[in-house]
Protein backbone atom coordinates (compact mmCIF):
# COMPACT_ATOMS: atom_id res chain seq x y z
CA UNK A 1 0.00 0.00 0.00
CA UNK A 2 1.41 3.52 -1.01
CA UNK A 3 2.52 5.92 2.02
CA UNK A 4 0.37 9.22 2.11
CA UNK A 5 1.30 10.41 5.02
CA UNK A 6 4.84 10.22 6.65
CA UNK A 7 5.31 12.31 9.89
CA UNK A 8 9.20 11.65 11.22
CA UNK A 9 10.22 13.32 14.22
CA UNK A 10 7.98 15.98 14.66
CA UNK A 11 8.67 18.58 17.57
CA UNK A 12 7.09 22.08 18.42
CA UNK A 13 7.70 24.14 21.30
CA UNK A 14 5.48 27.20 22.34
CA UNK A 15 7.54 29.46 25.08
CA UNK A 16 8.00 26.81 27.79
CA UNK A 17 5.89 24.05 26.85
CA UNK A 18 6.84 21.02 24.80
CA UNK A 19 3.70 20.65 22.66
CA UNK A 20 4.83 17.66 20.70
CA UNK A 21 7.62 15.73 21.10
CA UNK A 22 8.63 13.33 18.68
CA UNK A 23 5.86 12.24 16.97
CA UNK A 24 5.99 9.72 13.93
CA UNK A 25 3.06 8.91 12.31
CA UNK A 26 2.32 6.74 9.08
CA UNK A 27 -0.80 6.99 7.22
CA UNK A 28 -1.35 3.79 4.04
CA UNK A 29 -3.62 4.60 1.33
CA UNK A 30 -7.22 3.90 2.59
CA UNK A 31 -6.93 3.67 6.17
CA UNK A 32 -8.50 5.28 9.05
CA UNK A 33 -6.53 6.10 11.99
CA UNK A 34 -6.96 8.21 15.01
CA UNK A 35 -5.22 10.20 16.79
CA UNK A 36 -6.66 10.23 20.43
CA UNK A 37 -4.75 11.62 23.67
CA UNK A 38 -6.20 13.63 26.49
CA UNK A 39 -6.73 17.74 26.35
CA UNK A 40 -3.19 19.05 25.60
CA UNK A 41 -1.88 15.96 24.20
CA UNK A 42 -0.38 17.63 21.15
CA UNK A 43 -3.34 16.59 18.45
CA UNK A 44 -4.16 19.38 17.25
CA UNK A 45 -0.05 21.01 16.78
CA UNK A 46 0.71 17.66 15.32
CA UNK A 47 -2.10 17.98 12.76
CA UNK A 48 -1.49 21.68 12.39
CA UNK A 49 2.45 20.83 11.67
CA UNK A 50 0.66 17.62 9.02
CA UNK A 51 -1.23 20.51 7.26
CA UNK A 52 1.39 23.40 7.35
CA UNK A 53 0.08 26.01 8.96
CA UNK A 54 2.58 25.80 12.08
CA UNK A 55 5.94 24.48 11.11
CA UNK A 56 7.87 22.04 12.92
CA UNK A 57 10.75 23.16 14.80
CA UNK A 58 12.65 19.43 14.21
CA UNK A 59 10.69 16.47 11.61
CA UNK A 60 9.64 16.38 8.14
CA UNK A 61 6.14 15.64 6.56
CA UNK A 62 5.72 14.19 3.50
CA UNK A 63 2.15 13.50 2.14
CA UNK A 64 1.81 11.14 -1.45
CA UNK A 65 5.52 11.34 -1.53
CA UNK A 66 6.06 15.59 -1.65
CA UNK A 67 7.63 17.00 1.52
CA UNK A 68 6.18 19.61 3.11
CA UNK A 69 8.56 21.84 3.87
CA UNK A 70 9.24 23.95 0.82
CA UNK A 71 6.37 22.07 -0.85
CA UNK A 72 3.06 23.42 0.65
CA UNK A 73 0.57 24.18 -2.03
CA UNK A 74 1.53 21.05 -4.12
CA UNK A 75 1.38 19.02 -0.70
CA UNK A 76 -1.66 20.68 0.36
CA UNK A 77 -3.34 19.67 -3.37
CA UNK A 78 -3.95 15.52 -1.56
CA UNK A 79 -5.21 16.72 1.75
CA UNK A 80 -8.47 17.73 2.84
CA UNK A 81 -9.22 19.22 5.86
CA UNK A 82 -12.00 20.54 8.57
CA UNK A 83 -12.70 20.50 12.05
CA UNK A 84 -15.93 21.30 14.29
CA UNK A 85 -14.62 24.78 15.33
CA UNK A 86 -13.95 26.43 11.88
CA UNK A 87 -16.98 28.03 10.53
CA UNK A 88 -18.01 29.55 7.44
CA UNK A 89 -18.00 33.15 5.80
CA UNK A 90 -20.94 34.39 6.85
CA UNK A 91 -21.69 36.42 3.98
CA UNK A 92 -21.35 33.39 1.60
CA UNK A 93 -24.03 31.56 0.74
CA UNK A 94 -22.88 27.23 1.07
CA UNK A 95 -22.85 26.89 -2.74
CA UNK A 96 -20.97 30.16 -3.34
CA UNK A 97 -18.73 28.71 -0.61
CA UNK A 98 -18.05 25.68 -1.93
CA UNK A 99 -17.41 26.93 -5.36
CA UNK A 100 -14.87 29.45 -4.13
CA UNK A 101 -12.75 26.17 -2.31
CA UNK A 102 -13.46 23.71 -5.05
CA UNK A 103 -11.75 26.85 -7.62
CA UNK A 104 -8.59 26.80 -4.64
CA UNK A 105 -8.12 23.44 -5.63
CA UNK A 106 -8.42 23.94 -9.31
CA UNK A 107 -11.19 22.76 -10.52
CA UNK A 108 -13.19 24.96 -13.09
CA UNK A 109 -16.51 23.93 -12.45
CA UNK A 110 -16.82 22.39 -9.16
CA UNK A 111 -21.25 21.99 -9.18
CA UNK A 112 -20.73 18.17 -10.03
CA UNK A 113 -18.53 17.75 -6.83
CA UNK A 114 -20.66 20.22 -4.71
CA UNK A 115 -23.39 17.79 -5.72
CA UNK A 116 -21.96 15.19 -4.76
CA UNK A 117 -20.90 16.42 -1.50
CA UNK A 118 -23.89 17.76 -0.88
CA UNK A 119 -25.67 14.42 -1.48
CA UNK A 120 -23.36 12.22 0.43
CA UNK A 121 -24.03 13.63 3.74
CA UNK A 122 -27.71 14.73 2.83
CA UNK A 123 -27.63 18.50 3.05
CA UNK A 124 -28.68 19.53 -0.40
CA UNK A 125 -31.17 21.44 1.09
CA UNK A 126 -28.85 23.67 2.82
CA UNK A 127 -27.00 24.61 -0.70
CA UNK A 128 -28.92 28.28 -0.85
CA UNK A 129 -28.29 29.01 3.24
CA UNK A 130 -25.83 31.35 4.06
CA UNK A 131 -22.91 30.26 6.64
CA UNK A 132 -24.67 32.40 9.54
CA UNK A 133 -28.22 30.58 9.18
CA UNK A 134 -26.48 27.30 9.88
CA UNK A 135 -26.09 25.25 12.99
CA UNK A 136 -22.52 23.98 13.99
CA UNK A 137 -23.90 20.71 12.49
CA UNK A 138 -24.26 22.03 9.71
CA UNK A 139 -21.65 23.86 9.41
CA UNK A 140 -19.16 20.65 10.25
CA UNK A 141 -20.68 18.95 7.20
CA UNK A 142 -20.63 21.33 4.93
CA UNK A 143 -16.79 21.86 6.04
CA UNK A 144 -16.23 17.78 5.40
CA UNK A 145 -18.11 18.74 1.64
CA UNK A 146 -15.61 21.41 1.10
CA UNK A 147 -12.16 19.29 2.63
CA UNK A 148 -13.24 16.52 -0.15
CA UNK A 149 -14.32 17.90 -3.21
CA UNK A 150 -11.51 17.35 -4.66
CA UNK A 151 -11.21 13.97 -3.63
CA UNK A 152 -8.31 14.77 -1.22
CA UNK A 153 -5.89 11.04 -0.74
CA UNK A 154 -5.96 12.19 2.54
CA UNK A 155 -8.54 13.42 4.79
CA UNK A 156 -7.55 15.27 8.24
CA UNK A 157 -11.11 16.10 10.54
CA UNK A 158 -9.93 17.59 13.67
CA UNK A 159 -13.03 16.90 16.64
CA UNK A 160 -15.43 16.33 13.54
CA UNK A 161 -18.39 15.37 15.90
CA UNK A 162 -17.75 17.49 18.96
CA UNK A 163 -21.21 18.96 19.73
CA UNK A 164 -23.27 17.14 17.52
CA UNK A 165 -26.58 15.29 18.15
CA UNK A 166 -26.24 11.82 17.56
CA UNK A 167 -28.38 11.88 15.09
CA UNK A 168 -26.22 14.10 12.79
CA UNK A 169 -22.85 12.65 14.30
CA UNK A 170 -23.95 9.35 12.74
CA UNK A 171 -24.30 11.03 9.12
CA UNK A 172 -21.07 12.14 9.90
CA UNK A 173 -19.24 8.86 10.02
CA UNK A 174 -21.12 7.09 7.53
CA UNK A 175 -20.61 9.73 4.82
CA UNK A 176 -16.72 9.26 6.28
CA UNK A 177 -17.16 5.51 5.81
CA UNK A 178 -18.54 5.81 2.08
CA UNK A 179 -16.39 8.11 1.36
CA UNK A 180 -13.27 6.81 2.17
CA UNK A 181 -14.37 3.15 0.98
CA UNK A 182 -15.72 4.87 -2.26
CA UNK A 183 -12.55 6.86 -3.30
CA UNK A 184 -9.73 4.91 -1.57
CA UNK A 185 -9.09 8.55 1.07
CA UNK A 186 -6.80 7.47 3.56
CA UNK A 187 -8.28 9.51 7.50
CA UNK A 188 -6.19 10.37 10.25
CA UNK A 189 -8.92 11.99 12.73
CA UNK A 190 -9.10 13.20 16.07
CA UNK A 191 -11.85 12.77 18.78
CA UNK A 192 -12.93 12.74 22.32
CA UNK A 193 -15.55 10.44 21.86
CA UNK A 194 -13.97 6.43 21.76
CA UNK A 195 -16.99 4.60 20.45
CA UNK A 196 -17.28 6.77 17.69
CA UNK A 197 -13.45 5.98 16.81
CA UNK A 198 -14.12 2.12 17.33
CA UNK A 199 -16.55 2.55 14.87
CA UNK A 200 -14.63 4.58 12.50
CA UNK A 201 -10.84 3.56 12.96
CA UNK A 202 -9.30 1.01 12.49
CA UNK A 203 -6.00 1.88 14.07
CA UNK A 204 -5.68 4.29 16.48
CA UNK A 205 -2.25 6.38 17.76
CA UNK A 206 -2.70 7.45 21.56
CA UNK A 207 -0.87 10.90 22.61
CA UNK A 208 -0.10 11.80 25.50
CA UNK A 209 2.16 15.03 26.91
CA UNK A 210 3.26 15.06 22.98
CA UNK A 211 4.08 11.78 22.46
CA UNK A 212 3.02 8.38 20.80
CA UNK A 213 2.62 6.36 23.15
CA UNK A 214 0.40 3.39 21.72
CA UNK A 215 -0.13 2.62 18.41
CA UNK A 216 -2.29 -0.01 17.05
CA UNK A 217 -5.89 -1.28 16.48
CA UNK A 218 -8.49 -0.41 18.93
CA UNK A 219 -8.97 -3.87 20.24
CA UNK A 220 -5.03 -4.67 20.36
CA UNK A 221 -4.33 -1.41 22.56
CA UNK A 222 -7.41 -2.03 24.61
CA UNK A 223 -5.60 -5.79 25.62
CA UNK A 224 -2.53 -4.37 25.46
CA UNK A 225 -3.37 -2.29 28.53
CA UNK A 226 -5.73 -4.59 30.24
CA UNK A 227 -8.45 -2.07 29.76
CA UNK A 228 -11.77 -3.26 28.45
CA UNK A 229 -11.99 -0.80 25.68
CA UNK A 230 -10.56 2.56 24.59
CA UNK A 231 -12.49 4.99 26.78
CA UNK A 232 -10.59 2.71 29.70
CA UNK A 233 -6.97 3.35 28.26
CA UNK A 234 -7.77 7.13 27.61
CA UNK A 235 -8.56 7.47 31.19
CA UNK A 236 -5.70 5.46 32.57
CA UNK A 237 -3.65 7.93 30.35
CA UNK A 238 -5.62 11.35 31.16
CA UNK A 239 -4.49 9.95 34.45
CA UNK A 240 -1.15 9.47 34.29
CA UNK A 241 -0.48 12.31 32.71
CA UNK A 242 -2.10 14.08 35.69
CA UNK A 243 0.12 12.23 37.73
CA UNK A 244 3.18 13.32 35.60
CA UNK A 245 1.99 16.97 34.90
CA UNK A 246 5.57 18.18 34.53
CA UNK A 247 5.83 16.31 31.41
CA UNK A 248 6.47 13.02 31.35
CA UNK A 249 9.69 11.36 30.23
CA UNK A 250 10.79 8.60 28.21
CA UNK A 251 11.76 6.61 30.98
CA UNK A 252 7.66 6.03 31.86
CA UNK A 253 5.96 6.31 28.38
CA UNK A 254 8.32 4.09 26.38
CA UNK A 255 7.37 0.54 28.05
CA UNK A 256 3.99 1.38 26.54
CA UNK A 257 4.80 0.66 22.92
CA UNK B 1 -2.92 16.93 -30.86
CA UNK B 2 -4.04 19.42 -27.76
CA UNK B 3 -6.82 17.59 -25.37
CA UNK B 4 -9.85 20.22 -23.71
CA UNK B 5 -9.48 19.73 -19.82
CA UNK B 6 -12.53 17.99 -18.11
CA UNK B 7 -13.63 20.93 -16.20
CA UNK B 8 -14.49 18.81 -12.77
CA UNK B 9 -11.19 17.85 -12.12
CA UNK B 10 -8.46 20.29 -11.10
CA UNK B 11 -6.53 22.39 -13.27
CA UNK B 12 -2.47 21.09 -14.19
CA UNK B 13 -0.06 23.62 -12.40
CA UNK B 14 -0.16 26.74 -14.37
CA UNK B 15 -1.24 30.30 -14.88
CA UNK B 16 -4.72 29.08 -15.35
CA UNK B 17 -5.13 27.66 -12.07
CA UNK B 18 -3.60 30.77 -10.40
CA UNK B 19 -5.89 32.80 -11.80
CA UNK B 20 -8.66 30.37 -11.25
CA UNK B 21 -7.55 30.83 -7.71
CA UNK B 22 -7.38 34.85 -8.17
CA UNK B 23 -10.54 34.61 -8.98
CA UNK B 24 -12.12 32.81 -6.64
CA UNK B 25 -11.10 34.83 -3.79
CA UNK B 26 -11.59 37.77 -5.60
CA UNK B 27 -15.40 36.82 -6.23
CA UNK B 28 -15.45 36.07 -2.07
CA UNK B 29 -15.22 39.18 -1.62
CA UNK B 30 -17.32 40.56 -3.80
CA UNK B 31 -19.99 38.69 -2.24
CA UNK B 32 -18.75 40.27 1.74
CA UNK B 33 -19.16 43.72 -0.23
CA UNK B 34 -22.46 43.35 -1.72
CA UNK B 35 -23.40 41.68 1.31
CA UNK B 36 -22.59 44.01 4.21
CA UNK B 37 -23.80 47.42 3.34
CA UNK B 38 -22.22 49.02 5.70
CA UNK B 39 -18.52 47.78 3.69
CA UNK B 40 -20.00 49.96 0.93
CA UNK B 41 -19.17 53.30 3.05
CA UNK B 42 -15.54 52.79 2.23
CA UNK B 43 -16.13 53.01 -1.65
CA UNK B 44 -19.13 55.41 -2.03
CA UNK B 45 -19.90 57.71 1.13
CA UNK B 46 -15.83 58.74 2.43
CA UNK B 47 -15.00 59.16 -0.62
CA UNK B 48 -17.89 61.72 -1.58
CA UNK B 49 -17.55 63.24 1.56
CA UNK B 50 -13.68 63.83 1.13
CA UNK B 51 -14.60 65.66 -2.69
CA UNK B 52 -17.16 67.77 -0.50
CA UNK B 53 -14.80 68.64 2.13
CA UNK B 54 -11.99 69.02 0.25
CA UNK B 55 -13.76 70.95 -2.72
CA UNK B 56 -15.55 73.26 -0.15
CA UNK B 57 -12.18 74.35 1.45
CA UNK B 58 -11.12 75.11 -1.91
CA UNK B 59 -14.07 77.13 -2.34
CA UNK B 60 -13.62 79.27 0.67
CA UNK B 61 -9.80 79.78 0.29
CA UNK B 62 -10.34 81.04 -3.04
CA UNK B 63 -12.98 83.23 -2.25
CA UNK B 64 -12.55 86.71 -3.93
CA UNK B 65 -9.08 85.52 -5.30
CA UNK B 66 -10.18 83.83 -8.64
CA UNK B 67 -7.01 82.18 -9.72
CA UNK B 68 -5.83 81.37 -6.25
CA UNK B 69 -9.13 79.58 -5.83
CA UNK B 70 -8.65 77.65 -8.95
CA UNK B 71 -5.10 76.70 -7.86
CA UNK B 72 -6.50 75.62 -4.19
CA UNK B 73 -8.60 73.57 -5.93
CA UNK B 74 -6.48 72.25 -8.52
CA UNK B 75 -4.35 71.18 -5.29
CA UNK B 76 -6.88 69.77 -3.69
CA UNK B 77 -9.07 68.05 -5.44
CA UNK B 78 -6.67 66.44 -7.39
CA UNK B 79 -4.77 65.73 -3.99
CA UNK B 80 -7.60 64.14 -2.67
CA UNK B 81 -8.30 62.17 -5.64
CA UNK B 82 -5.34 60.75 -6.11
CA UNK B 83 -4.89 60.43 -2.49
CA UNK B 84 -8.01 57.91 -2.55
CA UNK B 85 -5.70 55.67 -5.03
CA UNK B 86 -3.30 55.20 -2.31
CA UNK B 87 -5.97 54.62 0.14
CA UNK B 88 -8.29 52.48 -1.78
CA UNK B 89 -5.77 50.01 -2.89
CA UNK B 90 -4.18 49.93 0.31
CA UNK B 91 -7.43 49.44 2.57
CA UNK B 92 -8.85 46.88 -0.26
CA UNK B 93 -6.08 44.39 0.34
CA UNK B 94 -5.69 45.11 4.24
CA UNK B 95 -9.32 44.73 4.95
CA UNK B 96 -9.65 41.97 2.54
CA UNK B 97 -7.07 39.90 4.57
CA UNK B 98 -8.58 41.31 7.74
CA UNK B 99 -11.95 39.93 6.51
CA UNK B 100 -10.40 36.43 6.59
CA UNK B 101 -9.44 36.78 9.98
CA UNK B 102 -12.78 38.37 11.03
CA UNK B 103 -15.32 35.61 9.93
CA UNK B 104 -12.01 32.85 11.17
CA UNK B 105 -11.56 31.68 7.67
CA UNK B 106 -7.32 31.94 8.10
CA UNK B 107 -7.31 28.53 8.95
CA UNK B 108 -9.16 27.29 5.90
CA UNK B 109 -7.34 29.37 3.75
CA UNK B 110 -3.97 28.23 4.77
CA UNK B 111 -4.71 24.74 4.34
CA UNK B 112 -5.51 24.75 0.82
CA UNK B 113 -3.07 24.71 -2.18
CA UNK B 114 -3.24 28.28 -2.71
CA UNK B 115 -0.44 30.20 -2.69
CA UNK B 116 0.54 33.61 -0.27
CA UNK B 117 0.71 35.44 -3.90
CA UNK B 118 -2.17 33.79 -5.47
CA UNK B 119 -4.32 35.04 -2.60
CA UNK B 120 -3.33 38.70 -2.38
CA UNK B 121 -3.37 38.79 -6.36
CA UNK B 122 -7.25 38.02 -5.98
CA UNK B 123 -7.38 40.68 -3.07
CA UNK B 124 -5.94 43.18 -5.52
CA UNK B 125 -7.88 42.42 -7.85
CA UNK B 126 -11.16 43.09 -6.41
CA UNK B 127 -9.55 45.69 -4.81
CA UNK B 128 -8.89 47.37 -8.19
CA UNK B 129 -12.78 47.39 -8.72
CA UNK B 130 -13.38 49.04 -5.34
CA UNK B 131 -10.60 51.62 -6.50
CA UNK B 132 -12.66 52.42 -10.09
CA UNK B 133 -15.89 52.62 -7.92
CA UNK B 134 -14.32 55.00 -5.18
CA UNK B 135 -12.26 57.30 -7.41
CA UNK B 136 -14.92 57.02 -10.05
CA UNK B 137 -17.52 58.79 -7.88
CA UNK B 138 -14.80 61.10 -6.51
CA UNK B 139 -14.58 62.16 -9.88
CA UNK B 140 -17.73 62.53 -10.23
CA UNK B 141 -18.66 64.54 -7.16
CA UNK B 142 -15.38 67.12 -7.88
CA UNK B 143 -16.85 67.96 -11.60
CA UNK B 144 -20.89 68.30 -10.50
CA UNK B 145 -20.23 70.34 -7.28
CA UNK B 146 -16.96 71.87 -7.86
CA UNK B 147 -16.89 72.03 -11.72
CA UNK B 148 -13.21 70.27 -11.22
CA UNK B 149 -12.22 67.75 -14.30
CA UNK B 150 -9.73 65.75 -13.09
CA UNK B 151 -9.28 64.40 -16.35
CA UNK B 152 -7.96 67.85 -17.73
CA UNK B 153 -4.96 67.17 -16.39
CA UNK B 154 -4.68 64.98 -19.35
CA UNK B 155 -2.32 61.83 -19.52
CA UNK B 156 0.43 62.80 -17.31
CA UNK B 157 -1.66 61.96 -14.18
CA UNK B 158 -1.75 58.25 -15.41
CA UNK B 159 2.15 57.26 -14.44
CA UNK B 160 1.70 59.03 -10.88
CA UNK B 161 -1.45 57.25 -10.10
CA UNK B 162 0.44 53.98 -11.08
CA UNK B 163 2.97 54.91 -8.76
CA UNK B 164 -0.10 55.25 -5.99
CA UNK B 165 -1.35 52.30 -6.59
CA UNK B 166 1.94 50.28 -6.23
CA UNK B 167 2.21 52.21 -2.92
CA UNK B 168 -1.23 51.40 -1.35
CA UNK B 169 0.11 47.67 -2.45
CA UNK B 170 3.03 47.86 -0.64
CA UNK B 171 1.22 49.72 2.19
CA UNK B 172 -1.13 47.06 2.62
CA UNK B 173 1.24 44.10 2.33
CA UNK B 174 3.04 46.10 5.30
CA UNK B 175 0.07 46.06 7.49
CA UNK B 176 -0.71 42.42 6.86
CA UNK B 177 2.97 41.55 8.24
CA UNK B 178 2.32 43.35 10.96
CA UNK B 179 -0.96 41.53 11.77
CA UNK B 180 0.37 38.05 11.23
CA UNK B 181 2.91 39.05 13.89
CA UNK B 182 0.67 41.02 16.33
CA UNK B 183 -2.66 39.89 15.29
CA UNK B 184 -5.86 41.47 15.93
CA UNK B 185 -4.57 44.07 17.94
CA UNK B 186 -2.69 45.52 15.35
CA UNK B 187 -5.75 45.89 13.10
CA UNK B 188 -6.02 49.78 13.73
CA UNK B 189 -2.87 50.23 12.02
CA UNK B 190 -4.67 49.16 8.32
CA UNK B 191 -6.61 52.46 9.02
CA UNK B 192 -4.02 54.77 10.99
CA UNK B 193 -1.27 54.17 8.64
CA UNK B 194 -2.57 56.45 6.32
CA UNK B 195 -2.99 59.11 8.65
CA UNK B 196 0.67 59.33 8.87
CA UNK B 197 1.50 58.64 5.14
CA UNK B 198 -0.83 61.42 4.07
CA UNK B 199 0.02 64.71 5.98
CA UNK B 200 4.03 64.02 5.54
CA UNK B 201 3.80 63.25 1.53
CA UNK B 202 2.72 66.67 0.94
CA UNK B 203 -0.73 65.38 -0.78
CA UNK B 204 -2.17 68.53 -0.89
CA UNK B 205 1.09 71.52 -0.55
CA UNK B 206 4.65 71.61 -1.17
CA UNK B 207 7.04 69.62 2.17
CA UNK B 208 8.64 73.09 2.15
CA UNK B 209 5.30 73.89 4.78
CA UNK B 210 6.22 70.99 7.09
CA UNK B 211 7.94 71.78 10.10
CA UNK B 212 11.53 70.92 9.57
CA UNK B 213 11.96 68.11 11.74
CA UNK B 214 9.72 65.75 10.02
CA UNK B 215 10.99 66.67 6.50
CA UNK B 216 13.59 64.20 6.53
CA UNK B 217 10.97 61.43 6.64
CA UNK B 218 8.51 63.04 3.82
CA UNK B 219 11.60 63.31 1.48
CA UNK B 220 12.27 59.23 1.49
CA UNK B 221 8.60 58.64 0.91
CA UNK B 222 7.56 57.80 -2.47
CA UNK B 223 4.24 59.53 -2.45
CA UNK B 224 5.81 62.76 -2.10
CA UNK B 225 7.84 62.38 -5.45
CA UNK B 226 4.47 61.80 -7.12
CA UNK B 227 2.30 64.13 -5.56
CA UNK B 228 5.10 67.19 -6.19
CA UNK B 229 4.87 65.84 -10.01
CA UNK B 230 1.13 66.30 -9.51
CA UNK B 231 1.15 69.70 -8.78
CA UNK B 232 3.12 70.30 -11.60
CA UNK B 233 0.82 69.02 -13.80
CA UNK B 234 -2.20 71.01 -12.01
CA UNK B 235 0.04 74.07 -12.33
CA UNK B 236 0.21 73.71 -16.12
CA UNK B 237 3.50 72.65 -16.40
CA UNK B 238 4.85 69.64 -18.22
CA UNK B 239 4.80 66.11 -15.99
CA UNK B 240 8.18 65.92 -14.24
CA UNK B 241 9.44 62.64 -15.17
CA UNK B 242 12.44 63.02 -12.74
CA UNK B 243 9.84 63.01 -9.84
CA UNK B 244 7.83 60.17 -11.20
CA UNK B 245 10.95 58.41 -11.54
CA UNK B 246 11.97 59.00 -8.33
CA UNK B 247 8.69 57.82 -6.86
CA UNK B 248 8.58 54.85 -9.29
CA UNK B 249 11.92 53.92 -7.78
CA UNK B 250 10.60 54.50 -4.24
CA UNK B 251 7.61 52.80 -4.94
CA UNK B 252 9.28 49.62 -6.40
CA UNK B 253 11.76 49.63 -2.98
CA UNK B 254 9.02 49.45 -0.63
CA UNK B 255 7.33 46.71 -2.66
CA UNK B 256 10.33 44.66 -2.17
CA UNK B 257 10.80 45.26 1.14
CA UNK B 258 7.32 45.46 2.31
CA UNK B 259 6.81 41.91 0.18
CA UNK B 260 10.08 40.30 2.42
CA UNK B 261 8.57 41.28 5.70
CA UNK B 262 5.48 39.96 4.94
CA UNK B 263 7.29 36.62 4.34
CA UNK B 264 9.47 36.96 7.16
CA UNK B 265 6.02 37.76 9.37
CA UNK B 266 4.65 34.46 7.93
CA UNK B 267 7.13 32.02 8.10
CA UNK B 268 7.13 33.88 12.11
CA UNK B 269 3.47 33.23 12.03
CA UNK B 270 3.60 29.58 11.40
CA UNK B 271 7.02 29.04 13.41
CA UNK B 272 4.88 30.57 16.54
CA UNK B 273 1.37 28.85 16.16
CA UNK B 274 -0.71 31.71 15.31
CA UNK B 275 -2.77 30.66 13.65
CA UNK B 276 -4.61 29.11 16.34
CA UNK B 277 -5.50 32.76 17.36
CA UNK B 278 -8.03 32.41 14.29
CA UNK B 279 -9.27 28.71 15.07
Amino acid sequence: MDTVLSARGLVKEFKRAIAVDGVDIEVKAGERVALLGPNGAGKTTTLLMILGAISPDKGEVEICGVAQQGNRSKAAENVGFAAGYLPLAGEMKVREYLTMFGEIYGIPDPSKAIAEGLERFRIQHLSEAKGTQLSSGQRTLVGIVRAVLHKPRLLVLDEPTASLDPDVAGRVRSGILDLCADNGTALLVTSHDMLEVERLCERVLFLSAGRVVADGAPSEIAERFGREDLEGVFLHLADENYQHSDFPTSQHTDHIL
Amino acid sequence: MKTQHDPTTPLPPGAARSWLRMRAVSRRHAYVLVRSPHRLFDVTLWPLVDVLMFGSLASFVGTGNASGGKQAAGYLLAGIILWHIVYQSQIAVSTGFLEETWSRNLLNLMITPIREIEYVGGVALFGMAKLVIGVGLMMIGGFVFFSFNITSLGFAVVPIAAVLLLVGWAISLFVIGVVLRYGPGAEALAWGVMFVVLPLSGVFYPIDALPAAVRPIALVLPTTYAFAALRGVVDGEALNWAYVGIAAGGAFVLSLLSFWFLVSMLKLFRRRGYVTRYA
